[in-house]
């Protein structure tokens, strides 16, 4: 199953995130706060740049050798009592999970945020099967109350006010509760300490996993991703193959970029390394241990165009400073995973089909490939992502039209320089204050959201040409 | 259903066709990590003043609160004295071996219910009644395997009498820690990391190794920083200057 059918049009999605003031509000102080406190964290880290370097480099050694590395993996969780799964797509990998949480006979299950399982749409198929998830993240879990999907990879209720939450507590509890979030996480904390306790199944995602030790790393600050790894019978997690690091000195090397570029802390309140089923003689830890290795696109991509979106850490830092994710915020991109990267990821996803709206919902600054902990360069692979789905003739015949006859132009230099004097004369009508705001006929779909700046009165190539004139 | 066979062929025949790779490596790894541990214990014995002095400031910085005692018996008048100013009334700790103390006498006359987790742990039912004990207690003491002076991290590997929910479902957390812990970075931490998976069997390695960097925390609502929204609201690190008993940390 590919993502559900999306029927608005990305336009209409935006225009109405544009006109949410609270939306706005809210996505301007979290992205702000979040770009000063990572600018901070590097900033008191001078190594952190050829960290940066470092984590890329690995990331692409482990691609170079990814089937090694994954067998390592396997090899490894197995030997300290674990199983291993292969979801080739996200039917598969739903079917092991439930497969697994029959045979455990769980009415419910604990869950720590994780865009995996976000991503095969794991919540809809428990319910179905009569299993109840229970996000238990804070923001998952309001998210989850108010029938959802998360805004933002790491803080998925970005876009809720703490009196949206309290009325979703209070009709949930079916009590007053006070709009304050010190209250708020007070009940959700005891609400959710009774279901881990209660829990059979505790499913997470992964954000790395160790193949020389067959180790599942989890980064979290709630310590959801604690109990639910140690308190349950069964713990299930679900990674993509790509997650993978050859050892535990490549992962210090991870953990030392992505928190810092995350939130701005040095590192997570808690790293998790979760090493298998329960030992002989230890108290807690799940009676079994279960690995989903999720293939849903990404497979295709080690020799595909987007390999390189393969080494995304899922920080999130590409978000926050992203001009069109600030002003749209995640839900409007309509997919799991939203921002620049998330582009990318729902491309690999479901296919560069998918994108045909959302590849061009960039401005193609560079500011998320400048942001992003393994230096993704995001913008070359949307162009590149433009025009492989050019062919499907997104723009309106107008805009096609006119671009066609400036690209012709623009190869013919003498034409070129005719159309200066040109321009000046036809634009005198619609130049206000500087600019070109409105235009006539189907040109108006162009200055309808933004302006045109006007021919100048001596272009580039006239005064050079002057300059040289004088030089003589 | 996706065998494994099927599943690695896909990814080998997806590698095949990858063209103009540049050459990276990923990060070198000590060839004798237990060796290379040993040679950074001795260099960092000299430094572990700089080193603790770095860790209390970052450690104060994540919201911990730290604490310095000359010996380990003066450790359970500190724990007295954190539980009296929290009104907590019960004390969940790891088992004396593995601790390095024993802070139940100590504790004996002050009224405070003092729990301490056994190495061996029976079967079944009781197993289940060991782990609401620590459910329900007010404060959890541990020992920690390492403390990481650039982020102000404690590290806690799981073993027999060393619950891991000790540093998690009790609403204070005090682990107890001495210089031979110390190191000053991720990067040392990690040789640490490879030296403890080097050649051991399993059972040797823990279920679940934890960093532990200050209270648990969140700012899913309006980002406003709450603490304790799952873990502990408190975290305590108490640095015992003659140090603890060596099997504290092995």
């Amino acid at each position: 199953m590919s993502e559900p059918l999306i029927t608005t049009p990305l336009r209409d999605r935006a225009q109405r995130a544009l006109g949410d003031r609270f939306l706005h509000e809210a996505l301007d102080i979290a992205t702000t706060k979040f770009i000063g406190l990572r600018r901070e964290a590097f900033g008191d880290f001078p190594q952190g740049e050829r960290l940066r370097d470092r984590a890329r480099a690995i990331k692409e050694a482990t691609l170079q050798h990814l089937d090694e590395h994954l067998e390592r993996l396997i090899d490894n969780v197995e030997r300290r009592g674990g199983h291993v799964h292969f979801a080739a797509t996200a039917d598969e990998a739903r079917d092991i999970v439930l497969d697994i949480a029959r045979r455990t006979g769980a009415r419910m299950a604990v869950k720590s945020k994780s865009m995996a399982t976000e991503e095969i749409h794991l919540n809809d198929a428990l319910a179905a099967a009569g299993v109840t998830p229970v996000e238990t993240d804070l923001g998952e879990y309001i998210i989850q109350l108010a029938h959802e999907r998360p805004s933002h990879i790491i803080a998925p209720a970005i876009h809720k006010t703490k009196g949206q939450v309290a009325e979703l507590f209070a009709r949930e509890l079916k009590r007053e509760v006070a709009a304050d979030p010190e209250v708020l996480t007070r009940i959700a904390r005891a609400e959710l300490r009774e279901k881990f306790l209660q829990a059979d199944l505790g499913i997470t995602g992964a954000n790395f996993a160790v193949a020389e030790t067959g180790t599942i790393v989890l980064v979290t600050n709630e310590g959801n991703g604690r109990m639910v790894t140690s308190l349950p019978r069964v713990h299930v997690a679900v990674m993509g193959v790509e997650k993978v690091v050859p050892s535990m000195t490549d992962l210090m090397v991870f953990l030392s970029v992505l928190a810092k570029s995350a939130t701005g802390q040095k590192l997570s309140v808690y790293t998790t390394l979760v090493q298998g089923p329960r030992r002989a003689d230890e108290l807690e830890g799940p009676e079994e241990f279960h690995l989903v290795l999720l293939d849903n696109g990404r497979i295709a991509q080690i020799g595909g165009s987007l390999r390189e979106a393969l080494s995304c850490l899922r920080c999130g830092a590409c978000l926050n400073v992203c001009p069109v994710y600030r002003q749209i915020g995640g839900h409007a991109y309509g997919y799991t995973y939203p921002g620049p990267i998330g582009i990318l990821l729902t491309a690999m996803l479901n296919g560069p089909r998918s994108v045909v709206e959302l590849s061009h919902a960039s401005s193609l600054c560079g500011a998320c490939a400048d942001a992003c902990p393994v230096r993704i360069d995001i913008p070359r692979m949307l162009i590149e992502l433009r025009k492989e789905v050019d062919t499907e003739k997104l723009a309106p015949w107008s805009e096609r039209v006119i671009f066609k006859a400036f690209a012709w132009l623009l190869r013919r230099p003498a034409l070129y320089r005719l159309g200066a004097p040109l321009g000046r004369l036809l634009q005198r009508p619609f130049v206000r204050g500087g600019r070109i705001r409105s235009l006539p006929l189907f040109f108006g779909r162009w200055t309808r959201t933004r302006d045109l700046p006007r021919v100048a009165s001596q272009t580039f190539q006239e005064r050079w040409a002057a300059l040289e004139r004088e030089a003589r | 259903m996706t065998t494994r066979g099927e599943f690695l062929a896909r990814i080998r025949g997806e590698m095949a066709k990858t063209r103009g790779l540049f050459p990276a490596s990923p990060a070198e790894r000590p060839a004798r990590p237990r060796e290379r541990l040993e040679v950074l214990r001795r260099e960092l014995v000299e430094r572990w003043p700089q080193s603790l002095a770095r860790f209390r400031a970052e450690f104060e910085r994540v919201a911990g609160v730290f604490h310095r005692v000359p010996t380990a018996a003066d450790v359970p008048a500190v724990l007295e004295r954190i539980c009296r100013e929290r009104g907590a009334r019960s004390v969940v700790t790891w088992a004396p071996p593995t601790l390095g103390i024993d802070v139940e006498p100590g504790l004996a006359a002050t009224g405070i219910a003092v729990h301490t987790m056994p190495i061996r742990v029976p079967p079944g039912e009781e197993r289940r009644r060991l782990r609401d004990i620590i459910a329900r207690a007010d404060v959890g003491v541990t020992g920690a395997e390492l403390a990481i002076a650039e982020t102000g991290t404690l590290v806690l590997r799981s073993a027999p009498g060393r619950p891991r929910s000790t540093s998690l479902l009790p609403a204070c957390h005090v682990a107890l820690f001495d210089r031979d812990v110390l190191v000053e970075t991720l990067e040392q931490a990690g040789i640490a990391l490879e030296a403890w998976h080097d050649g051991a069997g399993p059972d040797g390695e823990g279920g679940a190794i934890n960093f532990i960097t200050g209270p648990s925390r969140t700012a899913d609502i309006e980002l406003t920083l709450t603490r304790g929204v799952h873990g502990p609201k408190e975290v305590h690190a108490v640095f015992v200057e003659a140090g603890l008993p060596a099997a504290a940390h092995e």
